[in-house]
């Protein structure tokens, strides 16, 4: 690993050359500002208010700025925060022994400017729907334990935005008891010149399901790390990410999953779209331990190269220590199909907008896994200015 | 409507046109005939625009514009149609979405507004009746999960709702069974018009029993070697390709 950021002593980040990392935006990390502000600002609070506009949530919504929670932001009940564990101790209740230190390296980052986590317990056999804004403006480690109790289910819409040039590192660690249900949906979406990083920690127990949707668009660099332990018998994980990236971005997911018990089933989508000179990578790594007889695992990993300098990578890694597995996994990458082009623009269909409906097209099993029109929508729009003229083409979908 | 003059076309460097010229008048439907590799699918494929298709010599003036000048889009907008031999599959772009924006490509081309939401739904059902077509049909892809004879019905129901100025239907007719081929015969029937003109790319003269032919030309070896009136279609199931070839060699 390289040395630690200059802003703070303590952990050391990864580079490029550790496993799990090869394609990470990690140039130049070491040189930035990592301390958050120690408190919000009037200002903050306003660039905020304007940024998030007057959407209202259906149920709680909690809004935080760099990593502080922002009461004048948010509706429903105020969010526990707890003592901080000790940074050494990344909390995780499966801590996985083959960890890589790398793997953790963000989170214990997080750690280590000591936000207090806010942890978020949801009681068995209730229902909770909650918003979560975390607008980011200058450097912010937004940190977040999130239990969910036996049978409980939680719909959770999660969304990053804020300003030009904004850091983050977010640590999220995610609990399913057993037979506990959870809808996530995620939209990525930082500001022109930003970066953000986050650390996923995900335990399901046995008979939860977590049925997860991100998008992950815009910012200058974007490194998404999530480690997911299929913890007890007939856990279902559905997990549907979209990444698309422009001008010169970067945007690189690593998704560990780990089946740890028997009947554990695991759906795995990746559309990722590569415009202009950006690079996008997911790596889709998939674990079944000697405990996990039953196995059901479905992966594709698809990626489009759209632009004169594009690059894309896909990679799907599979580590299968038990007989008893149904394991289907695909990679492709590949441009935008000539055939298809050439049948639109025999309709009259003008290029830039035969383009846009394919790339639509190409990204559209992933919108489709929303749980709901309303949600379809707000990631509709997050992506409509990416694919011009076929804006239209959503509402006939 | 349709003037092309001493047309030499290449594909991957190899020559497939070598000098066709073929004048379509407005209201006619023309037959293009001949054995498998004469050319056939490249004439409606250099007359679409088609990327890969090299234009090497001639001209093409469709109502009296330079055809060749435009883009393939713009062909489109002006009037032109390919109905494709081989319909590609898109899905998540849905059948009624491209519809609907084809339309508005050429209203727009004319200077009129978009069609209208409700009429245009009204326009697309009754098309589908005549097509006899299921309206699920609507929801899906672009030729996603269609057999064959449902791909083709499909490019005809585009044409029957664009109405386009000059419709290219190259091998229409392949893969029908003969119920699916009267229905999609019936569809090119209704659009014969005064200001329409059809050309037929097909093999076989079977076709030709259903949808009627002005002037029937044979193309072979990259040129036309005979044109006539419907009755060579007839000579033609009779005696095969071969009696022409060898005139024409020798």
């Amino acid at each position: 690993m390289t040395a630690s950021p200059t802003s703070a002593p303590g952990p050391a980040l990864p580079s490029t050359r550790d496993e799990n990392w090869r394609y990470a935006p990690l140039r130049g990390l070491g040189r930035l500002q990592w301390t958050p502000p120690a408190a919000l600002t009037d200002d903050a609070i306003a660039s905020a208010r304007a940024l998030l506009g007057d959407a209202k949530a259906s149920g709680a919504r909690w809004t935080f700025i760099d990593g502080h929670y922002a009461a004048a932001l948010s509706s429903g009940p105020a969010p526990q925060a707890e003592r901080a564990p000790q940074a050494g101790a990344v909390a995780h209740a499966a801590a996985d022994a083959t960890d890589s230190g790398a793997d953790l390296a963000f989170a214990r980052l997080n750690r280590s400017h000591a936000a207090v986590p806010v942890t978020l317990r949801i009681p068995a056999d209730t229902t909770l729907d909650l918003e979560l804004a975390c607008v980011a403006q200058s450097v912010g480690h937004p940190a977040f334990i999130i239990e969910v109790g036996s049978g409980a289910k939680l719909r959770l819409v999660e969304q990053h935005l804020g300003a030009a040039n904004a850091l983050t590192n977010l640590w999220l660690q995610l609990r399913l008891a057993p037979g506990a249900r959870v809808e996530h949906s995620r939209l990525l979406q930082p500001a022109s010149g930003a970066r953000h990083f986050e650390t996923l920690q995900l335990r399901l127990d046995a008979g939860a399901e977590l049925h997860l949707v991100q998008l992950t668009t815009g910012g200058a660099a974007t490194r998404s790390t999530a480690l997911v332990d299929l913890a007890g018998a007939d856990a279902t994980l559905r997990w549907h990410t979209a990444m698309l990236g422009a001008g010169q971005q970067a945007h690189d997911a690593y998704v560990r999953v780990t089946h740890d018990a028997p009947g554990a089933r695991t759906e795995q989508a990746y559309r990722g779209i590569a415009a202009d000179r950006s690079r996008i990578a997911f790596n889709g790594h998939m674990r079944v331990t000697s405990r996990a007889r039953g196995a059901n695992s479905d992966q594709t990993l698809r990626s489009l190269l759209a632009g004169p300098a594009a690059e894309a990578n896909a990679r799907p890694q599979l580590e299968i220590d038990t007989d008893d597995v149904r394991a289907s996994h695909g990679a492709t990458v590949g441009k935008l199909d000539a055939d298809m082009l050439f049948y639109l623009l025999s309709r009259g269909i003008a290029p830039d907008a035969a383009e846009s409906l394919l790339k639509w097209a190409f990204v559209s099993d992933v919108l489709a896994k929303l749980p709901d029109a309303a949600l379809c929508a707000r990631f509709e729009t997050a992506i409509a200015p990416l694919l011009p003229g076929a804006e239209a083409a959503r509402s006939l979908a | 409507m349709l003037e092309i003059k001493d047309l030499h076309a290449s594909v991957g460097g190899r020559k497939v046109l070598d000098g066709i010229s073929l004048t379509v008048p407005a209201g006619e439907v023309h037959a293009i005939m001949g054995p498998n590799g004469s050319g056939k699918s490249t004439l409606s494929y250099v007359l679409a625009g088609r990327p890969g298709y090299e234009v090497t010599g001639g001209s093409v003036l469709f109502r009296g514009q330079d055809l060749l000048a435009l883009a393939p889009e713009e062909r489109a907008q002006a009037g032109v149609f390919l109905g494709f031999q081989y319909p590609v599959e898109i899905p998540g772009v849905n059948n009624v979405y491209l519809l609907k924006a084809a339309l508005n490509a050429a209203r727009k081309h004319r200077g009129l507004p978009e069609v209208d939401a409700f009429e245009f739904l009204q326009l697309v059902r009754s098309k589908m009746k005549l097509m006899q077509m299921d309206e699920a049909f609507l929801s899906r892809g672009v030729n996603e999960g269609f057999s064959g004879g449902e791909k083709k019905r499909n490019e005809i129901l585009q044409m029957l709702v664009l109405e386009p100025a000059l419709a290219l239907l190259d091998e229409t007719d392949s893969g029908l069974d003969i119920d699916a081929l009267k229905v999609v015969a019936n569809g090119v029937n209704t659009l014969r018009a005064p200001d329409r003109s059809i050309v037929l790319v097909t093999h076989y003269q079977r076709l030709l029993d259903h949808i009627r032919p002005d002037r029937v030309h044979v193309l072979a070896r990259g040129r036309i070697l005979r044109s006539g009136g419907p009755e060579l279609a007839l000579e033609l199931e009779a005696r095969g390709y071969d009696w022409l070839l060898a005139e024409a060699a020798a």
